[in-house]
């Protein structure tokens, strides 16, 4: 008896652990700087206990959360507040039709087929005045914003022209799944974890299949597209990691989060047979460093000063430690923690015109720590943080794989791991 | 991944010590499992409040006739002295601005207006520390409109109890009104996020300075300042009389400011910490353990050299009832309990309970045991040592902090 009424007080996303002590409310972003949002513990595990009675309940200022997660990372109970926010804002808009600023938004891959082909004209026109007053006011897509240039050749193209053949040679191999951003936008990323992957002696491929990972439709409702592409590219990465015997890699914290944890969670996508085998590519390269299994030499004379940042996503995973003890190994590198803030852009939600000046003021916080800072750049493992702290601190952000890619001494890599 | 010490939660203990130890040079990870009770803090720190139910004036002369097995007796009752200096003096560099004397407990005011003996309290509380000579003689309470987190009629009534005169003055200012708009999240903590800017506090101080004008002293209630003392500061320049925070219901913000401030100072020196992640278990290898697992960090297990645990009671989980038994989920290490369910508590919640007395059992260099054998590399510090009782002796920090700061002593002697 006794036993049996403990199992029976589990409850979905832990919501009857709840005790009501606000924790979450103190660490919401979302909470701190609009009155309108009833914050975590409202918007989560109490409002859930009225919609549960009746879904009319459903509050519409829910679609002001961020999905950042820092309230569970931050709960002491263990409640998975966010998801119960998500699975209410899920239940409420099922069957009805997102915006078409919201689609064009959150179709993140549709969007970059067509751009790359015509980036200079793409670029070009979405940094006019003219073409931002236009998104601004029909789209309302904010007029401040500056969309992420688009690259003219995809990593796609380039890895398939310029490095796709050598890559059988070596002893290990890996499957990357490059995701939106280093397709579209910045393939140099990929370039750079395709030259520390090959220095190490690991063969670096692409997945069968793969598809934006979703999170952005999630974000933005289409829920239906974001099951269809996530089975996708769950199929290739089961082949991956079955057929091939090769481990997936990413370099993106939130596509990394979305295909591990929101996948079952919010689009009951099966994925426990290959969860722990996708892998941020910090994670993964310093396990093998901390096995023994490769050595990384680095330049000599190499010096900067950097602030990584945690990104929501990668706080929730809890991986910030693998990409900044990564970090701590090159010599010469003086990095500085910042404290955990969210920067605000979460994904899309910045872009909207109805968010911009919340996305700002939630940001606040770390813009002012890393002015504080006195660094020449930032890093993250997120693009959209990228792109958010960029625009707001004129500083130039990175991914620690593009910084270990930077500073790394190839030729000396290489022969430390005994490639050819 | 290695560590010379892991430490499994992240409260006021398990800060100290990995303060302690990153300033020494180690490499240190703190795993924390969400946010600690230090959010349920009031703005003091208690070191020994109270002996069966009498006030404690002098907690040194009255530690050295504590029983055995509770954790000071453990550390030395000649030891207490220096080593709450030294924390003292850690908060300080951490930033946080407090005062006191483990010498001679002051007095501090709790929500309800109850005084209850205290060994630190932040400076810009309110503090008295002589109940028959009391700071002034009338006191403005400044009260929020719409804010519930402070029973205004209580405290005023405690207040007067001591022999204060008082006022209570509600006030509010359009940040404040704004924030009414969702009336369940009208905290303290969202007050003090409110209350941040120049002109915001400037319409504070306005309505103090137009409505409290007969007080010798202002209280205002505990929602400034969740990163330091700055917004208090700019407060008080702006405010003619002198101006003292109360404590509020939780979550509080003087327990997240000095969260804040530790977790700050602990990463500036170089420490890990792993917010949001949970110890799930550990690797033994005969008397010692080699590593813990992590929710998160999944299959990279944290080796060290040097374990502590510092997960907290069981309203943190770091220890765990059943219907049958008390246990310690993370490392199955020995608990001191009672066999018997039925002894574990006594009727009426206001009665001392047995079950707050226990906790891990430890040796005499608070290391753990398992299976009646001693873990070597293993401490344990805080509130989930066994032998206290932070509710009605008023120990809890005190047992926090020293013997977070003496387990830190211990490990540096290990080779």
């Amino acid at each position: 008896m006794a036993e049996r009424m403990q199992i029976c007080n589990l409850s979905e996303n832990n919501f009857e652990q709840c005790t009501k002590c606000s924790i979450c409310t103190t660490v919401c972003p979302v909470a701190a700087v609009a009155t309108d949002y009833p914050g975590p513990k409202q918007a989560g595990p109490d409002g859930e206990r009225y919609r549960l009675k009746d879904p009319a309940y459903f509050d519409k200022a829910l679609k002001l959360c961020l999905n950042c997660k820092r309230c569970e990372v931050a709960c002491p109970s263990g409640v998975h507040i966010a998801d119960i926010i998500q699975h209410a804002r899920m239940r409420a808009t099922e069957g009805k039709r997102a915006s078409l600023r919201d689609t064009m938004l959150a179709n993140t891959d549709l969007l970059g087929t067509v751009a790359n082909r015509v980036a200079p004209i793409a670029n070009a026109t979405l940094g006019l005045s003219p073409t931002k007053l236009v998104m601004h006011s029909v789209m309302a897509i904010d007029k401040h914003r500056t969309f992420p240039a688009y690259s003219r050749q995809k990593f796609t193209t380039w890895f398939k022209r310029h490095a796709a053949k050598s890559q059988d040679a070596y002893a290990h191999h890996v499957s990357y799944f490059h995701g939106c951003y280093v397709n579209y936008n910045f393939p140099k990323l990929g370039q750079d974890l395709v030259k520390l992957m090959n220095a190490v002696g690991y063969g670096v491929h692409l997945l069968d299949k793969e598809q934006c990972c979703g999170v952005a439709l999630i974000a933005n409702g289409l829920y239906k597209q974001a099951k269809r592409q996530g089975r996708t590219n769950i199929d290739s990465i089961r082949k991956s990691v079955n057929r091939d015997k090769r481990p997936v890699l990413t370099t993106s914290s939130s596509c990394t989060f979305n295909m591990r944890d929101e996948y079952p969670s919010m689009l009951g996508i099966e994925n426990e047979d290959v969860r722990a085998s996708i892998n941020l590519a910090t994670r993964f390269i310093y396990n093998l460093v901390d096995e023994g299994e490769i050595k990384l030499i680095f330049k000599q004379n190499y010096k900067r000063r950097l602030a990584y940042h945690t990104a929501c996503h990668m706080q929730r995973m809890g991986w910030q430690l693998f990409s900044m003890e990564l970090l701590r190994m090159i010599p010469g590198l003086d990095l500085v923690e910042l404290e955990q803030n969210c920067c605000g852009i979460s994904g899309t939600y910045g872009f909207k015109k109805e968010n911009y000046e919340r996305s700002q003021a939630i940001g606040a916080t770390l813009f002012k720590d890393i002015e504080q800072a006195h660094v020449e750049a930032v890093t993250t493992d997120c693009e959209t943080c990228k792109w958010q702290i960029e625009m707001t601190t004129g500083l130039p952000v990175e991914n620690p794989i593009s910084v270990l890619a930077d500073a790394l001494d190839v030729e000396a890599t290489r022969q430390a791991n005994k490639i050819k | 991944m290695r560590m010379d010490t892991v430490i499994i939660g992240g409260g006021l203990s398990g800060l100290s010590c990995g303060i302690a130890l990153a300033k020494r040079g180690k490499r240190v990870a703190i795993v924390s499992s969400g946010q600690s009770t230090m959010l349920f803090n009031g703005g003091s720190l208690e070191l020994l409040g109270n002996i069966d139910g009498k006030a404690v004036t002098a907690p040194l002369d009255a530690i050295v006739t504590l029983p055995q097995n509770h954790p000071y007796s453990k550390i030395g009752a000649d030891r207490i002295a220096s080593l709450a200096d030294r924390a003292k003096l850690l908060l300080n560099d951490s930033g946080i601005n407090m005062e006191g004397n483990v010498a001679a407990n002051h007095w501090r005011i709790t929500p309800m207006g109850v005084a209850k003996p205290a060994w630190l309290t932040l400076n810009d509380h309110l503090r008295i520390d002589d109940l028959s000579n009391l700071p002034a003689k009338r006191l403005a309470l400044m009260s929020i409109r719409g804010y519930l987190d402070q029973p205004n009629a209580m405290l005023a009534q405690g207040l007067r109890d001591l022999g204060f005169e008082v006022d209570v003055i509600e006030f509010t200012t359009d940040d404040i009104t704004a924030l009414r708009r969702s009336p369940s999240e009208m905290r303290a903590t969202s007050l003090a996020k409110r209350l941040v800017s120049k002109n915001a506090l400037q319409r504070v101080a306005d309505q103090i300075n137009s409505l409290a004008t007969q007080a010798d002293i202002v209280l205002l209630p505990s929602v400034l300042g969740q990163n330091d003392d700055t917004d208090f500061q700019m407060l008080q320049s702006m405010v003619k009389k002198p101006l003292r925070l109360v404590a509020t219901l939780p979550p509080s913000v003087a327990g997240m400011r000095m969260m804040t401030q530790l977790r700050h100072y602990f990463r500036m020196l170089g420490g890990n910490y792993l917010m949001g992640d949970t110890a799930v278990s550990g690797t033994f290898d005969g008397d010692r353990l080699t590593a813990i697992t992590t929710a998160k960090l999944a299959d990279m297990p944290l080796k060290a050299d040097q374990f502590v645990l510092a997960s907290g009671s069981f309203i943190s989980r770091g220890l765990v009832a059943d219907y049958e038994r008390i246990y310690e989920p993370v490392l199955g290490v020995d608990v001191d309990d009672d066999s018997n369910p039925d002894s574990w508590t006594s009727f009426g919640v206001l009665q001392p309970q047995a079950y707050s007395r226990f906790g891990v059992a430890t040796d005499d260099k608070l290391r753990c045991l398992k299976q009646g054998k001693t873990i070597s590399n293993l401490h344990a510090i805080g509130s989930i040592l066994s032998g206290h009782d932070a509710v009605k002796m008023g120990d809890a920090n005190g047992v926090s902090m020293l013997t977070a700061l003496a387990v830190v002593d211990h490990i540096m002697e290990t080779k």
